[in-house]
């Protein structure tokens, strides 16, 4: 029994990677505090809902139509508020104010558009698989292998291509990047598309399982965040740790005591962390904090 | 005639929320996110109290600030230790698991079903308040005495140590001001009043669940702030009233309540990011978010 919560644990933990990482690299390399991302994962799910329902795209289709679009919004995002801030010289305090601020637009103007009632994607039964005592439905295995397919391939960019290389001297000092002659707004342009893809990867994942509504960003984006901290700030590596971790943990907290307390623990969890050991598990050790 | 009597009884009740709000997030520049948890913790204390005991007004106000203020310290605590977006993510679990303990402890709270048939507030323990009218001139009261003190807080000694906080913390300490000890009375008389307006909305709405005390209610006395202005006291009441009145007056267009609610949420997201870009420290404030 405990096997079977632990593999849950895994699979939502991988999803929690996925959005944590389109979090922390937002977060890593420009500071905002981006809480949109709510929004954008909102977003995400609904172009899904659209292509598969309204346009009759496969799976995979409405996916990678999910995946173009989200990205085109984070981009948006991006060249709409937060450089217009950043060129005015707003603090990051500031940009997180900004940044609620579109959240709730994003995520009202959708919930006019398609009401506040929950949708399905896939409302036909499916056969799950059997690996001894342990059931995977095949929501889940799409999650474990397409969601782990999205992280390996982000993984492959960030150590062995050029882009990477920039992105990890952007997250490490945005003003030596500068001063060598890099373009910082292009650079960000392109990572906010990648943080695009990473959201709306997880939230078209997660949707395919258990439907969709527009109030169901803010609490997966909490998560993320959780995940980024007891992982460690400042790499992208320490999200899929953190990520596979809070979901284990909050797999066991349904086990153990029952689920409506799943929040209250993954808070503790988080305090601890942040008290005793604010570099998380694997992060940098930093001054600051 | 009722109908505008409870618009102004919730402005009043808004305008003590978001001065509290102000004196953590404007003056000292702590962005906290936990206001409803306080608002909340607040209605609840006051609740019991109301419910169990025939205690006057002023008795359960010492009381209910009291208690409510005791449960800033785990803030204070926090911003001892944390600093920045570290700091903001623990407000925000704190709030979180406020939230959970409110919806979870059923024997206490009642959990999602609420709190229903709060008795009124007894002035003088014989008076009792009852009727639109006893609110409204409560909550005028209330708010009146609220507005007078922030504005002389503010201005106080303590009010300019503060502000020292916000612009450079560490020559306030170099100049020999215990910064900790500033920001924690900071965040008691914040949480404390706060918990006063919970208190008058529990008793005057006679009904409460943890569902008002959302971190989206957070959200939306931080926007209240942050679209007035911060560091002063008029900027804060007019943020109150912008968000209690908008919604009434798109009432008024006539649209849907579908849309209206919705459309309402899209006003305040981009009155935010208006305000952000062009006068970021709010319409009547007068410091900017560090």
């Amino acid at each position: 029994m405990i096997g079977q919560f632990i593999v849950n644990g895994v699979i939502t933990g991988v999803i929690y990677s996925l959005m944590a990482i389109g979090f922390a690299l937002v977060y890593n390399t420009t500071r905002i505090f981006h809480i949109a991302v709510a929004g954008i994962y909102v977003f995400a799910a609904y172009m899904f809902w659209v292509a598969k329902w309204y346009l009759n795209c496969s799976f995979s289709n409405a996916f990678m139509l999910a995946v173009l679009l989200t990205m085109g919004l984070s981009l948006l995002t991006e060249l709409a508020v937060y450089r217009p801030l950043k060129n005015r010289n707003a603090s990051t305090n500031v940009m997180m104010i900004a940044s609620i601020g579109l959240m709730t637009i994003i995520i009202n103007l959708i919930a006019m558009f398609f009401g506040n009632e929950t949708k399905v994607i896939e409302n036909t039964i499916m056969m799950p698989y059997h690996r001894g005592n342990i059931i995977i439905t095949q929501p889940q295995l799409f999650q474990a292998l397409v969601g782990g397919m999205v992280i390996l391939v982000f993984m492959f960019i960030l150590l062995w291509t050029k882009w990477g290389l920039k992105l990890r001297a952007l997250s490490t000092d945005e003003t030596l990047f500068e001063t060598l002659g890099f373009d910082t707004n292009q650079a960000r342009s392109y990572i906010f598309l990648a943080s695009g893809a990473l959201v709306a990867s997880a939230s078209c994942l997660t949707v395919y399982d258990v439907g969709l509504d527009p109030n169901m960003g803010m609490s997966v984006t909490i998560n993320a965040i959780v995940a980024m901290i007891i992982g460690g700030v400042g790499k992208f590596n320490t999200c899929i740790i953190g990520g596979i971790v809070l979901g284990v943990l909050q797999s066991l907290t349904v086990y153990e005591f029952a689920s409506n307390w799943q929040n209250a623990v993954t808070f503790l969890v988080l305090l601890i962390f942040l008290f005793l050991r604010p570099q998380g598990i694997a992060g940098y050790k930093q001054r600051t904090v | 005639m009722e109908y505008v009597f409870h618009i102004i009884i919730m402005v009043c009740i808004y305008i003590i929320l978001v001065l509290s709000a102000n004196l953590t997030i404007g003056v000292a520049n702590l962005l906290t996110m936990c206001q409803a948890a306080f608002y909340g913790i607040g209605a609840y204390i006051g609740t019991l109290f109301l419910m169990q005991f025939n205690y006057s007004f002023v008795l359960i106000a010492i009381v209910v600030m009291f208690f409510t203020g005791a449960f800033s310290l785990l803030i204070s605590y926090a911003s001892a230790r944390l600093k920045d977006d570290y700091f903001i993510i623990a407000t925000m679990g704190f709030q979180l698991i406020v939230y959970t303990i409110l919806y979870n402890w059923t024997d206490v709270t009642r959990g999602p079903y609420g709190i229903p048939g709060i008795p009124g507030i007894k002035l003088l323990r014989i008076i009792e308040i009852s009727g639109i009218y006893g609110y409204l001139c409560l909550s005028l009261v209330m708010m009146a005495i609220v507005v007078l003190l922030f504005r002389h807080l503010i201005n106080s000694p303590f009010g300019r140590a503060l502000n020292a906080v916000r612009a450079d913390e560490m020559t306030a300490q170099a100049l020999g001001r215990n910064t900790i000890r500033l920001k924690s009375m900071a965040f008691f008389i914040s949480a404390a009043f706060t918990g006063l307006a919970g208190t008058i909305y529990a008793s005057y709405v006679s009904y409460i669940d943890p569902t008002s005390f959302t971190l989206d209610e957070s959200i939306f006395i931080i926007s209240a702030l942050f679209i007035g202005g911060i560091g002063n006291t008029k900027g804060p009441v007019l943020g109150a009233v912008f968000v209690v009145l908008l919604p009434e007056l798109l009432r008024f267009v006539g649209l849907p309540d579908s849309i209206a609610a919705n459309l309402r949420q899209i006003i305040y997201g981009l009155a935010l990011i208006l305000v952000m870009f062009y006068r970021p420290q709010g319409i009547l404030g007068k410091t900017i978010l560090k």
